[in-house]
């Protein structure tokens, strides 16, 4: 299955490739990534990722890092409505 | 704390500021090893409050420092030169990161001008680590150490803690800067859990026919004990724990049907798959405690408490999410009642038929019963590590822990090597505990240089090593699962440990029989001073039960099959 993200960053070192490699490492191939500027010093991905695993799984495998300031899942939404004891996830940890 | 007063106030070199942002940070210990690019922190070093161990290989170091972590929440911090300095922290570094520990490790770099150009002793070890940190730095200003050693401290620490790299490249160390220190970073407050969610957990287990409680390493990591304790006693829901649960309550307490997953006790096991509603509480359905997951717990709702939001719905679906911290969660869930008598008895039922027996016709000392007699002797006080293999399970088993704390075991990565090392961390962070590293003969090899540690700076550890001759837990696989043909597992040249530990300046000796047994743990326990008991045991003997690869949890093997052997 096929997810599309968008990934803002913050403007640490390495923050791209901790991204990506997180990505690849959790199970997700990586199809399209295109990175931009996204003001002070920061990035803006949007990617394609296709896998078997729920995409809702890697938006908060992303949120995780520290680098990420923020993951939109498009368009599916990201939660599960059937388990709505799941609450949306808006920090890391 | 009260930072250091002997340096100049404001134009310092690097190594000093870090120095004193450590202190700052709360750290009075470093386990560590120097070399050429960390030189100018150890040259600073000397001019500190800061208590340095040196380990003898840089991954003793990091184990020690994973060790530390655990036992007091507080990152451990450890320290290595750039290149193999740096790799060899690789393996402690992982450890940690598996088993949600706090640490802090800081490496040293070759200049900034010189890396990327394979300059010696270079690597990329902010890349090499990336899949095994919480989070890492290169620092590429003096000014900004303050603020990374601030920020490496909250992450290190806050949330689910982790290991969280600082690369310092030796320009940056030996530079010099104008610094402004900045406090310490509060840990952000986490939302309360969510009450609809609460409520709904509670409306389930009130329901609930057969409820559970998995207890997982979160409830200690999370300082949550006594919070899940009065849980329990108020719902009187039966309770297994992981490897990293033990202890969170204790091993005797009624409702308490052991540990589950592959070496697991059968109680534990039968209790799982039979549930109809699992509250896994600080734990992440592990392979080793789930076995074959698409049948584990079939027929069972689950509630999930965990901090780490990308736990949830990661291998098990959560019928509801409680994403928080546990205690606030543990307290507000109040189901009506207690737990359905009828399926509590039969837990303890389980737990009766399954109860761990010591009378096993085995030739020599039986490492099970010995295990049990050692953790009898002085249960308060005492802090158990171990290695990975067949004696880590058959503590897990047979030792019993009034605290998590008094277990630290190579969980997530299953490090051998762990123990000796982990034994240092954990008696320089509570110098009062009586502190054993039960290890085995393969496992003792992979950091032995620790003896010396030991030695240098009067560690009082006991080692407790159970000798078969083999690297027992693969032996037993390679019994079981490839019909005998042993590969590369036969130790019957192993060294006289004993003669080896006296060689390090450390007391020991060693027994053959069971008779033996009683009077050498009273000698290890109550001797002055770092000594090592060697135990020689039956090379054959096996970890039991054993659930298969690929089997569900029920499907425990308890002995070799009849064609076996």
């Amino acid at each position: 299955m096929e997810h599309s993200l968008n990934i803002q960053l913050s403007a640490s070192e390495g923050a791209v490739l901790r991204a990506l490699g997180l990505i690849e490492r959790r199970g997700f191939s990586l199809g399209k990534c295109a990175i931009s500027e996204a003001g002070e010093g920061g990035r803006s991905m949007e990617v394609t990722v296709s896998s078997s695993r729920p995409g809702d799984l890697l938006k908060r495998q992303l949120e995780r890092l520290h680098d990420v300031k923020s993951v939109e899942l498009k368009p599916a939404a990201t939660m599960n409505k059937k388990n709505p004891g799941i609450r949306p996830i808006n920090r890391r940890i | 704390m009260k930072p250091s007063t002997h340096l100049a106030p404001e134009f310092r070199s690097g190594s000093e500021i870090l120095l004193e942002a450590l202190e700052r940070n709360g750290v009075k210990q470093i386990f560590g090893y120097p070399g050429g690019t960390i030189m100018p922190v150890y040259d600073a070093l000397v001019r500190t409050g800061l208590k340095h161990y040196l380990c003898r290989h840089e991954q003793g170091a990091a184990l020690a420092a994973d060790a530390y972590g655990r036992v007091t929440r507080r990152a451990g911090v450890c320290m290595a030169t750039s290149g193999p300095g740096a790799t060899n922290l690789v393996t402690g570094i992982a450890n940690a990161f598996m088993d949600s520990v706090p640490m802090v490790v800081i490496t040293g770099q070759v200049p900034s001008a010189l890396q990327g150009t394979d300059a010696f002793q270079e690597v990329d070890i902010f890349g090499i680590t990336l899949p095994i940190v919480k989070h890492s730095y290169i620092v590429r200003d003096v000014a900004d150490i303050p603020r990374v050693v601030n920020e490496a401290f909250q992450l290190a620490e806050g949330g689910r803690p982790g290991p969280v790299l600082i690369d310092l490249p030796k320009d940056i160390s030996a530079g010099m800067g104008e610094v402004i220190y900045t406090p310490p970073v509060k840990q952000p407050e986490v939302p309360a859990p969510d009450s609809r969610a609460m409520q709904m957990a509670a409306e389930m287990l009130s329901k609930a026919r057969r409820p559970l409680v998995i207890a997982g390493g979160g409830i200690a990591i999370s300082d949550s004990v006594e919070v899940f304790r009065e849980f329990i006693a108020r719902t009187g829901i039966p309770v297994t724990a992981t490897l990293k649960g033990l202890g969170v309550i204790p091993s005797d307490s009624p409702g308490f049907v052991g540990m589950l997953g592959m070496h697991g006790n059968g109680a534990a096991n039968h209790a799982v798959q039979n549930c109809d509603l699992l509250m896994v509480v600080g734990a992440r359905f592990d392979d080793r405690a789930t076995g074959h997951l698409a049948q584990f717990a079939k027929s069972a709702r689950v509630i999930h408490l965990d901090i780490d939001a990308a736990e949830i719905s990661k291998l098990r679906k959560a019928d509801v999410a409680i994403v928080g911290e546990l205690a606030p969660a543990l307290e507000g869930i109040r189901p009506d009642g207690k737990a359905n008598t009828g399926w509590c008895a039969q837990c303890v039922g389980w737990t009766k038929e399954f109860a761990w027996r010591y009378d096993a016709p085995v030739k020599g000392i039986y490492a099970p019963k010995l295990l049990r007699d050692l953790s009898r002797a002085k249960p308060e006080d005492m802090i158990i590590t171990c290695d990975v293999g067949q004696h880590q399970m058959w503590v897990a088993q047979h030792c019993k822990f009034d605290n998590p704390l008094q277990h630290l075991t190579s969980g997530g990565l299953g490090t051998m090597g762990y123990g000796l090392p982990a034994a240092i961390g954990a008696k320089v962070a509570r110098p009062e505990a009586t502190v054993v590293c039960v290890s085995g003969d393969g496992s003792i090899m992979m950091n032995v240089q620790e003896l010396a540690t030991l030695n240098r700076y009067g560690i009082d550890v006991k080692i407790l090593l159970l000798d078969n001759s083999a690297l027992g837990l693969v032996r037993q696989w390679q019994e079981i699962f490839f019909d005998g043909n042993y590969s590369e597992v036969h130790l019957a040249d192993n060294p006289d440990f004993a003669g080896v530990a006296r060689a390090f300046g450390i007391q020991a000796r060693s027994i053959q029989k069971p008779e033996e047994v009683s009077e050498a743990l009273e000698w290890l326990l109550n001797i002055q001073g770092a000594a090592m008991l060697h135990v020689s045991i039956d090379s054959m003997e096996n970890v039991w039960p054993l659930v298969p690869p690929g089997k569900p949890n029920h499907k425990m093997m308890q002995s070799m099959p009849e064609n076996g052997r």
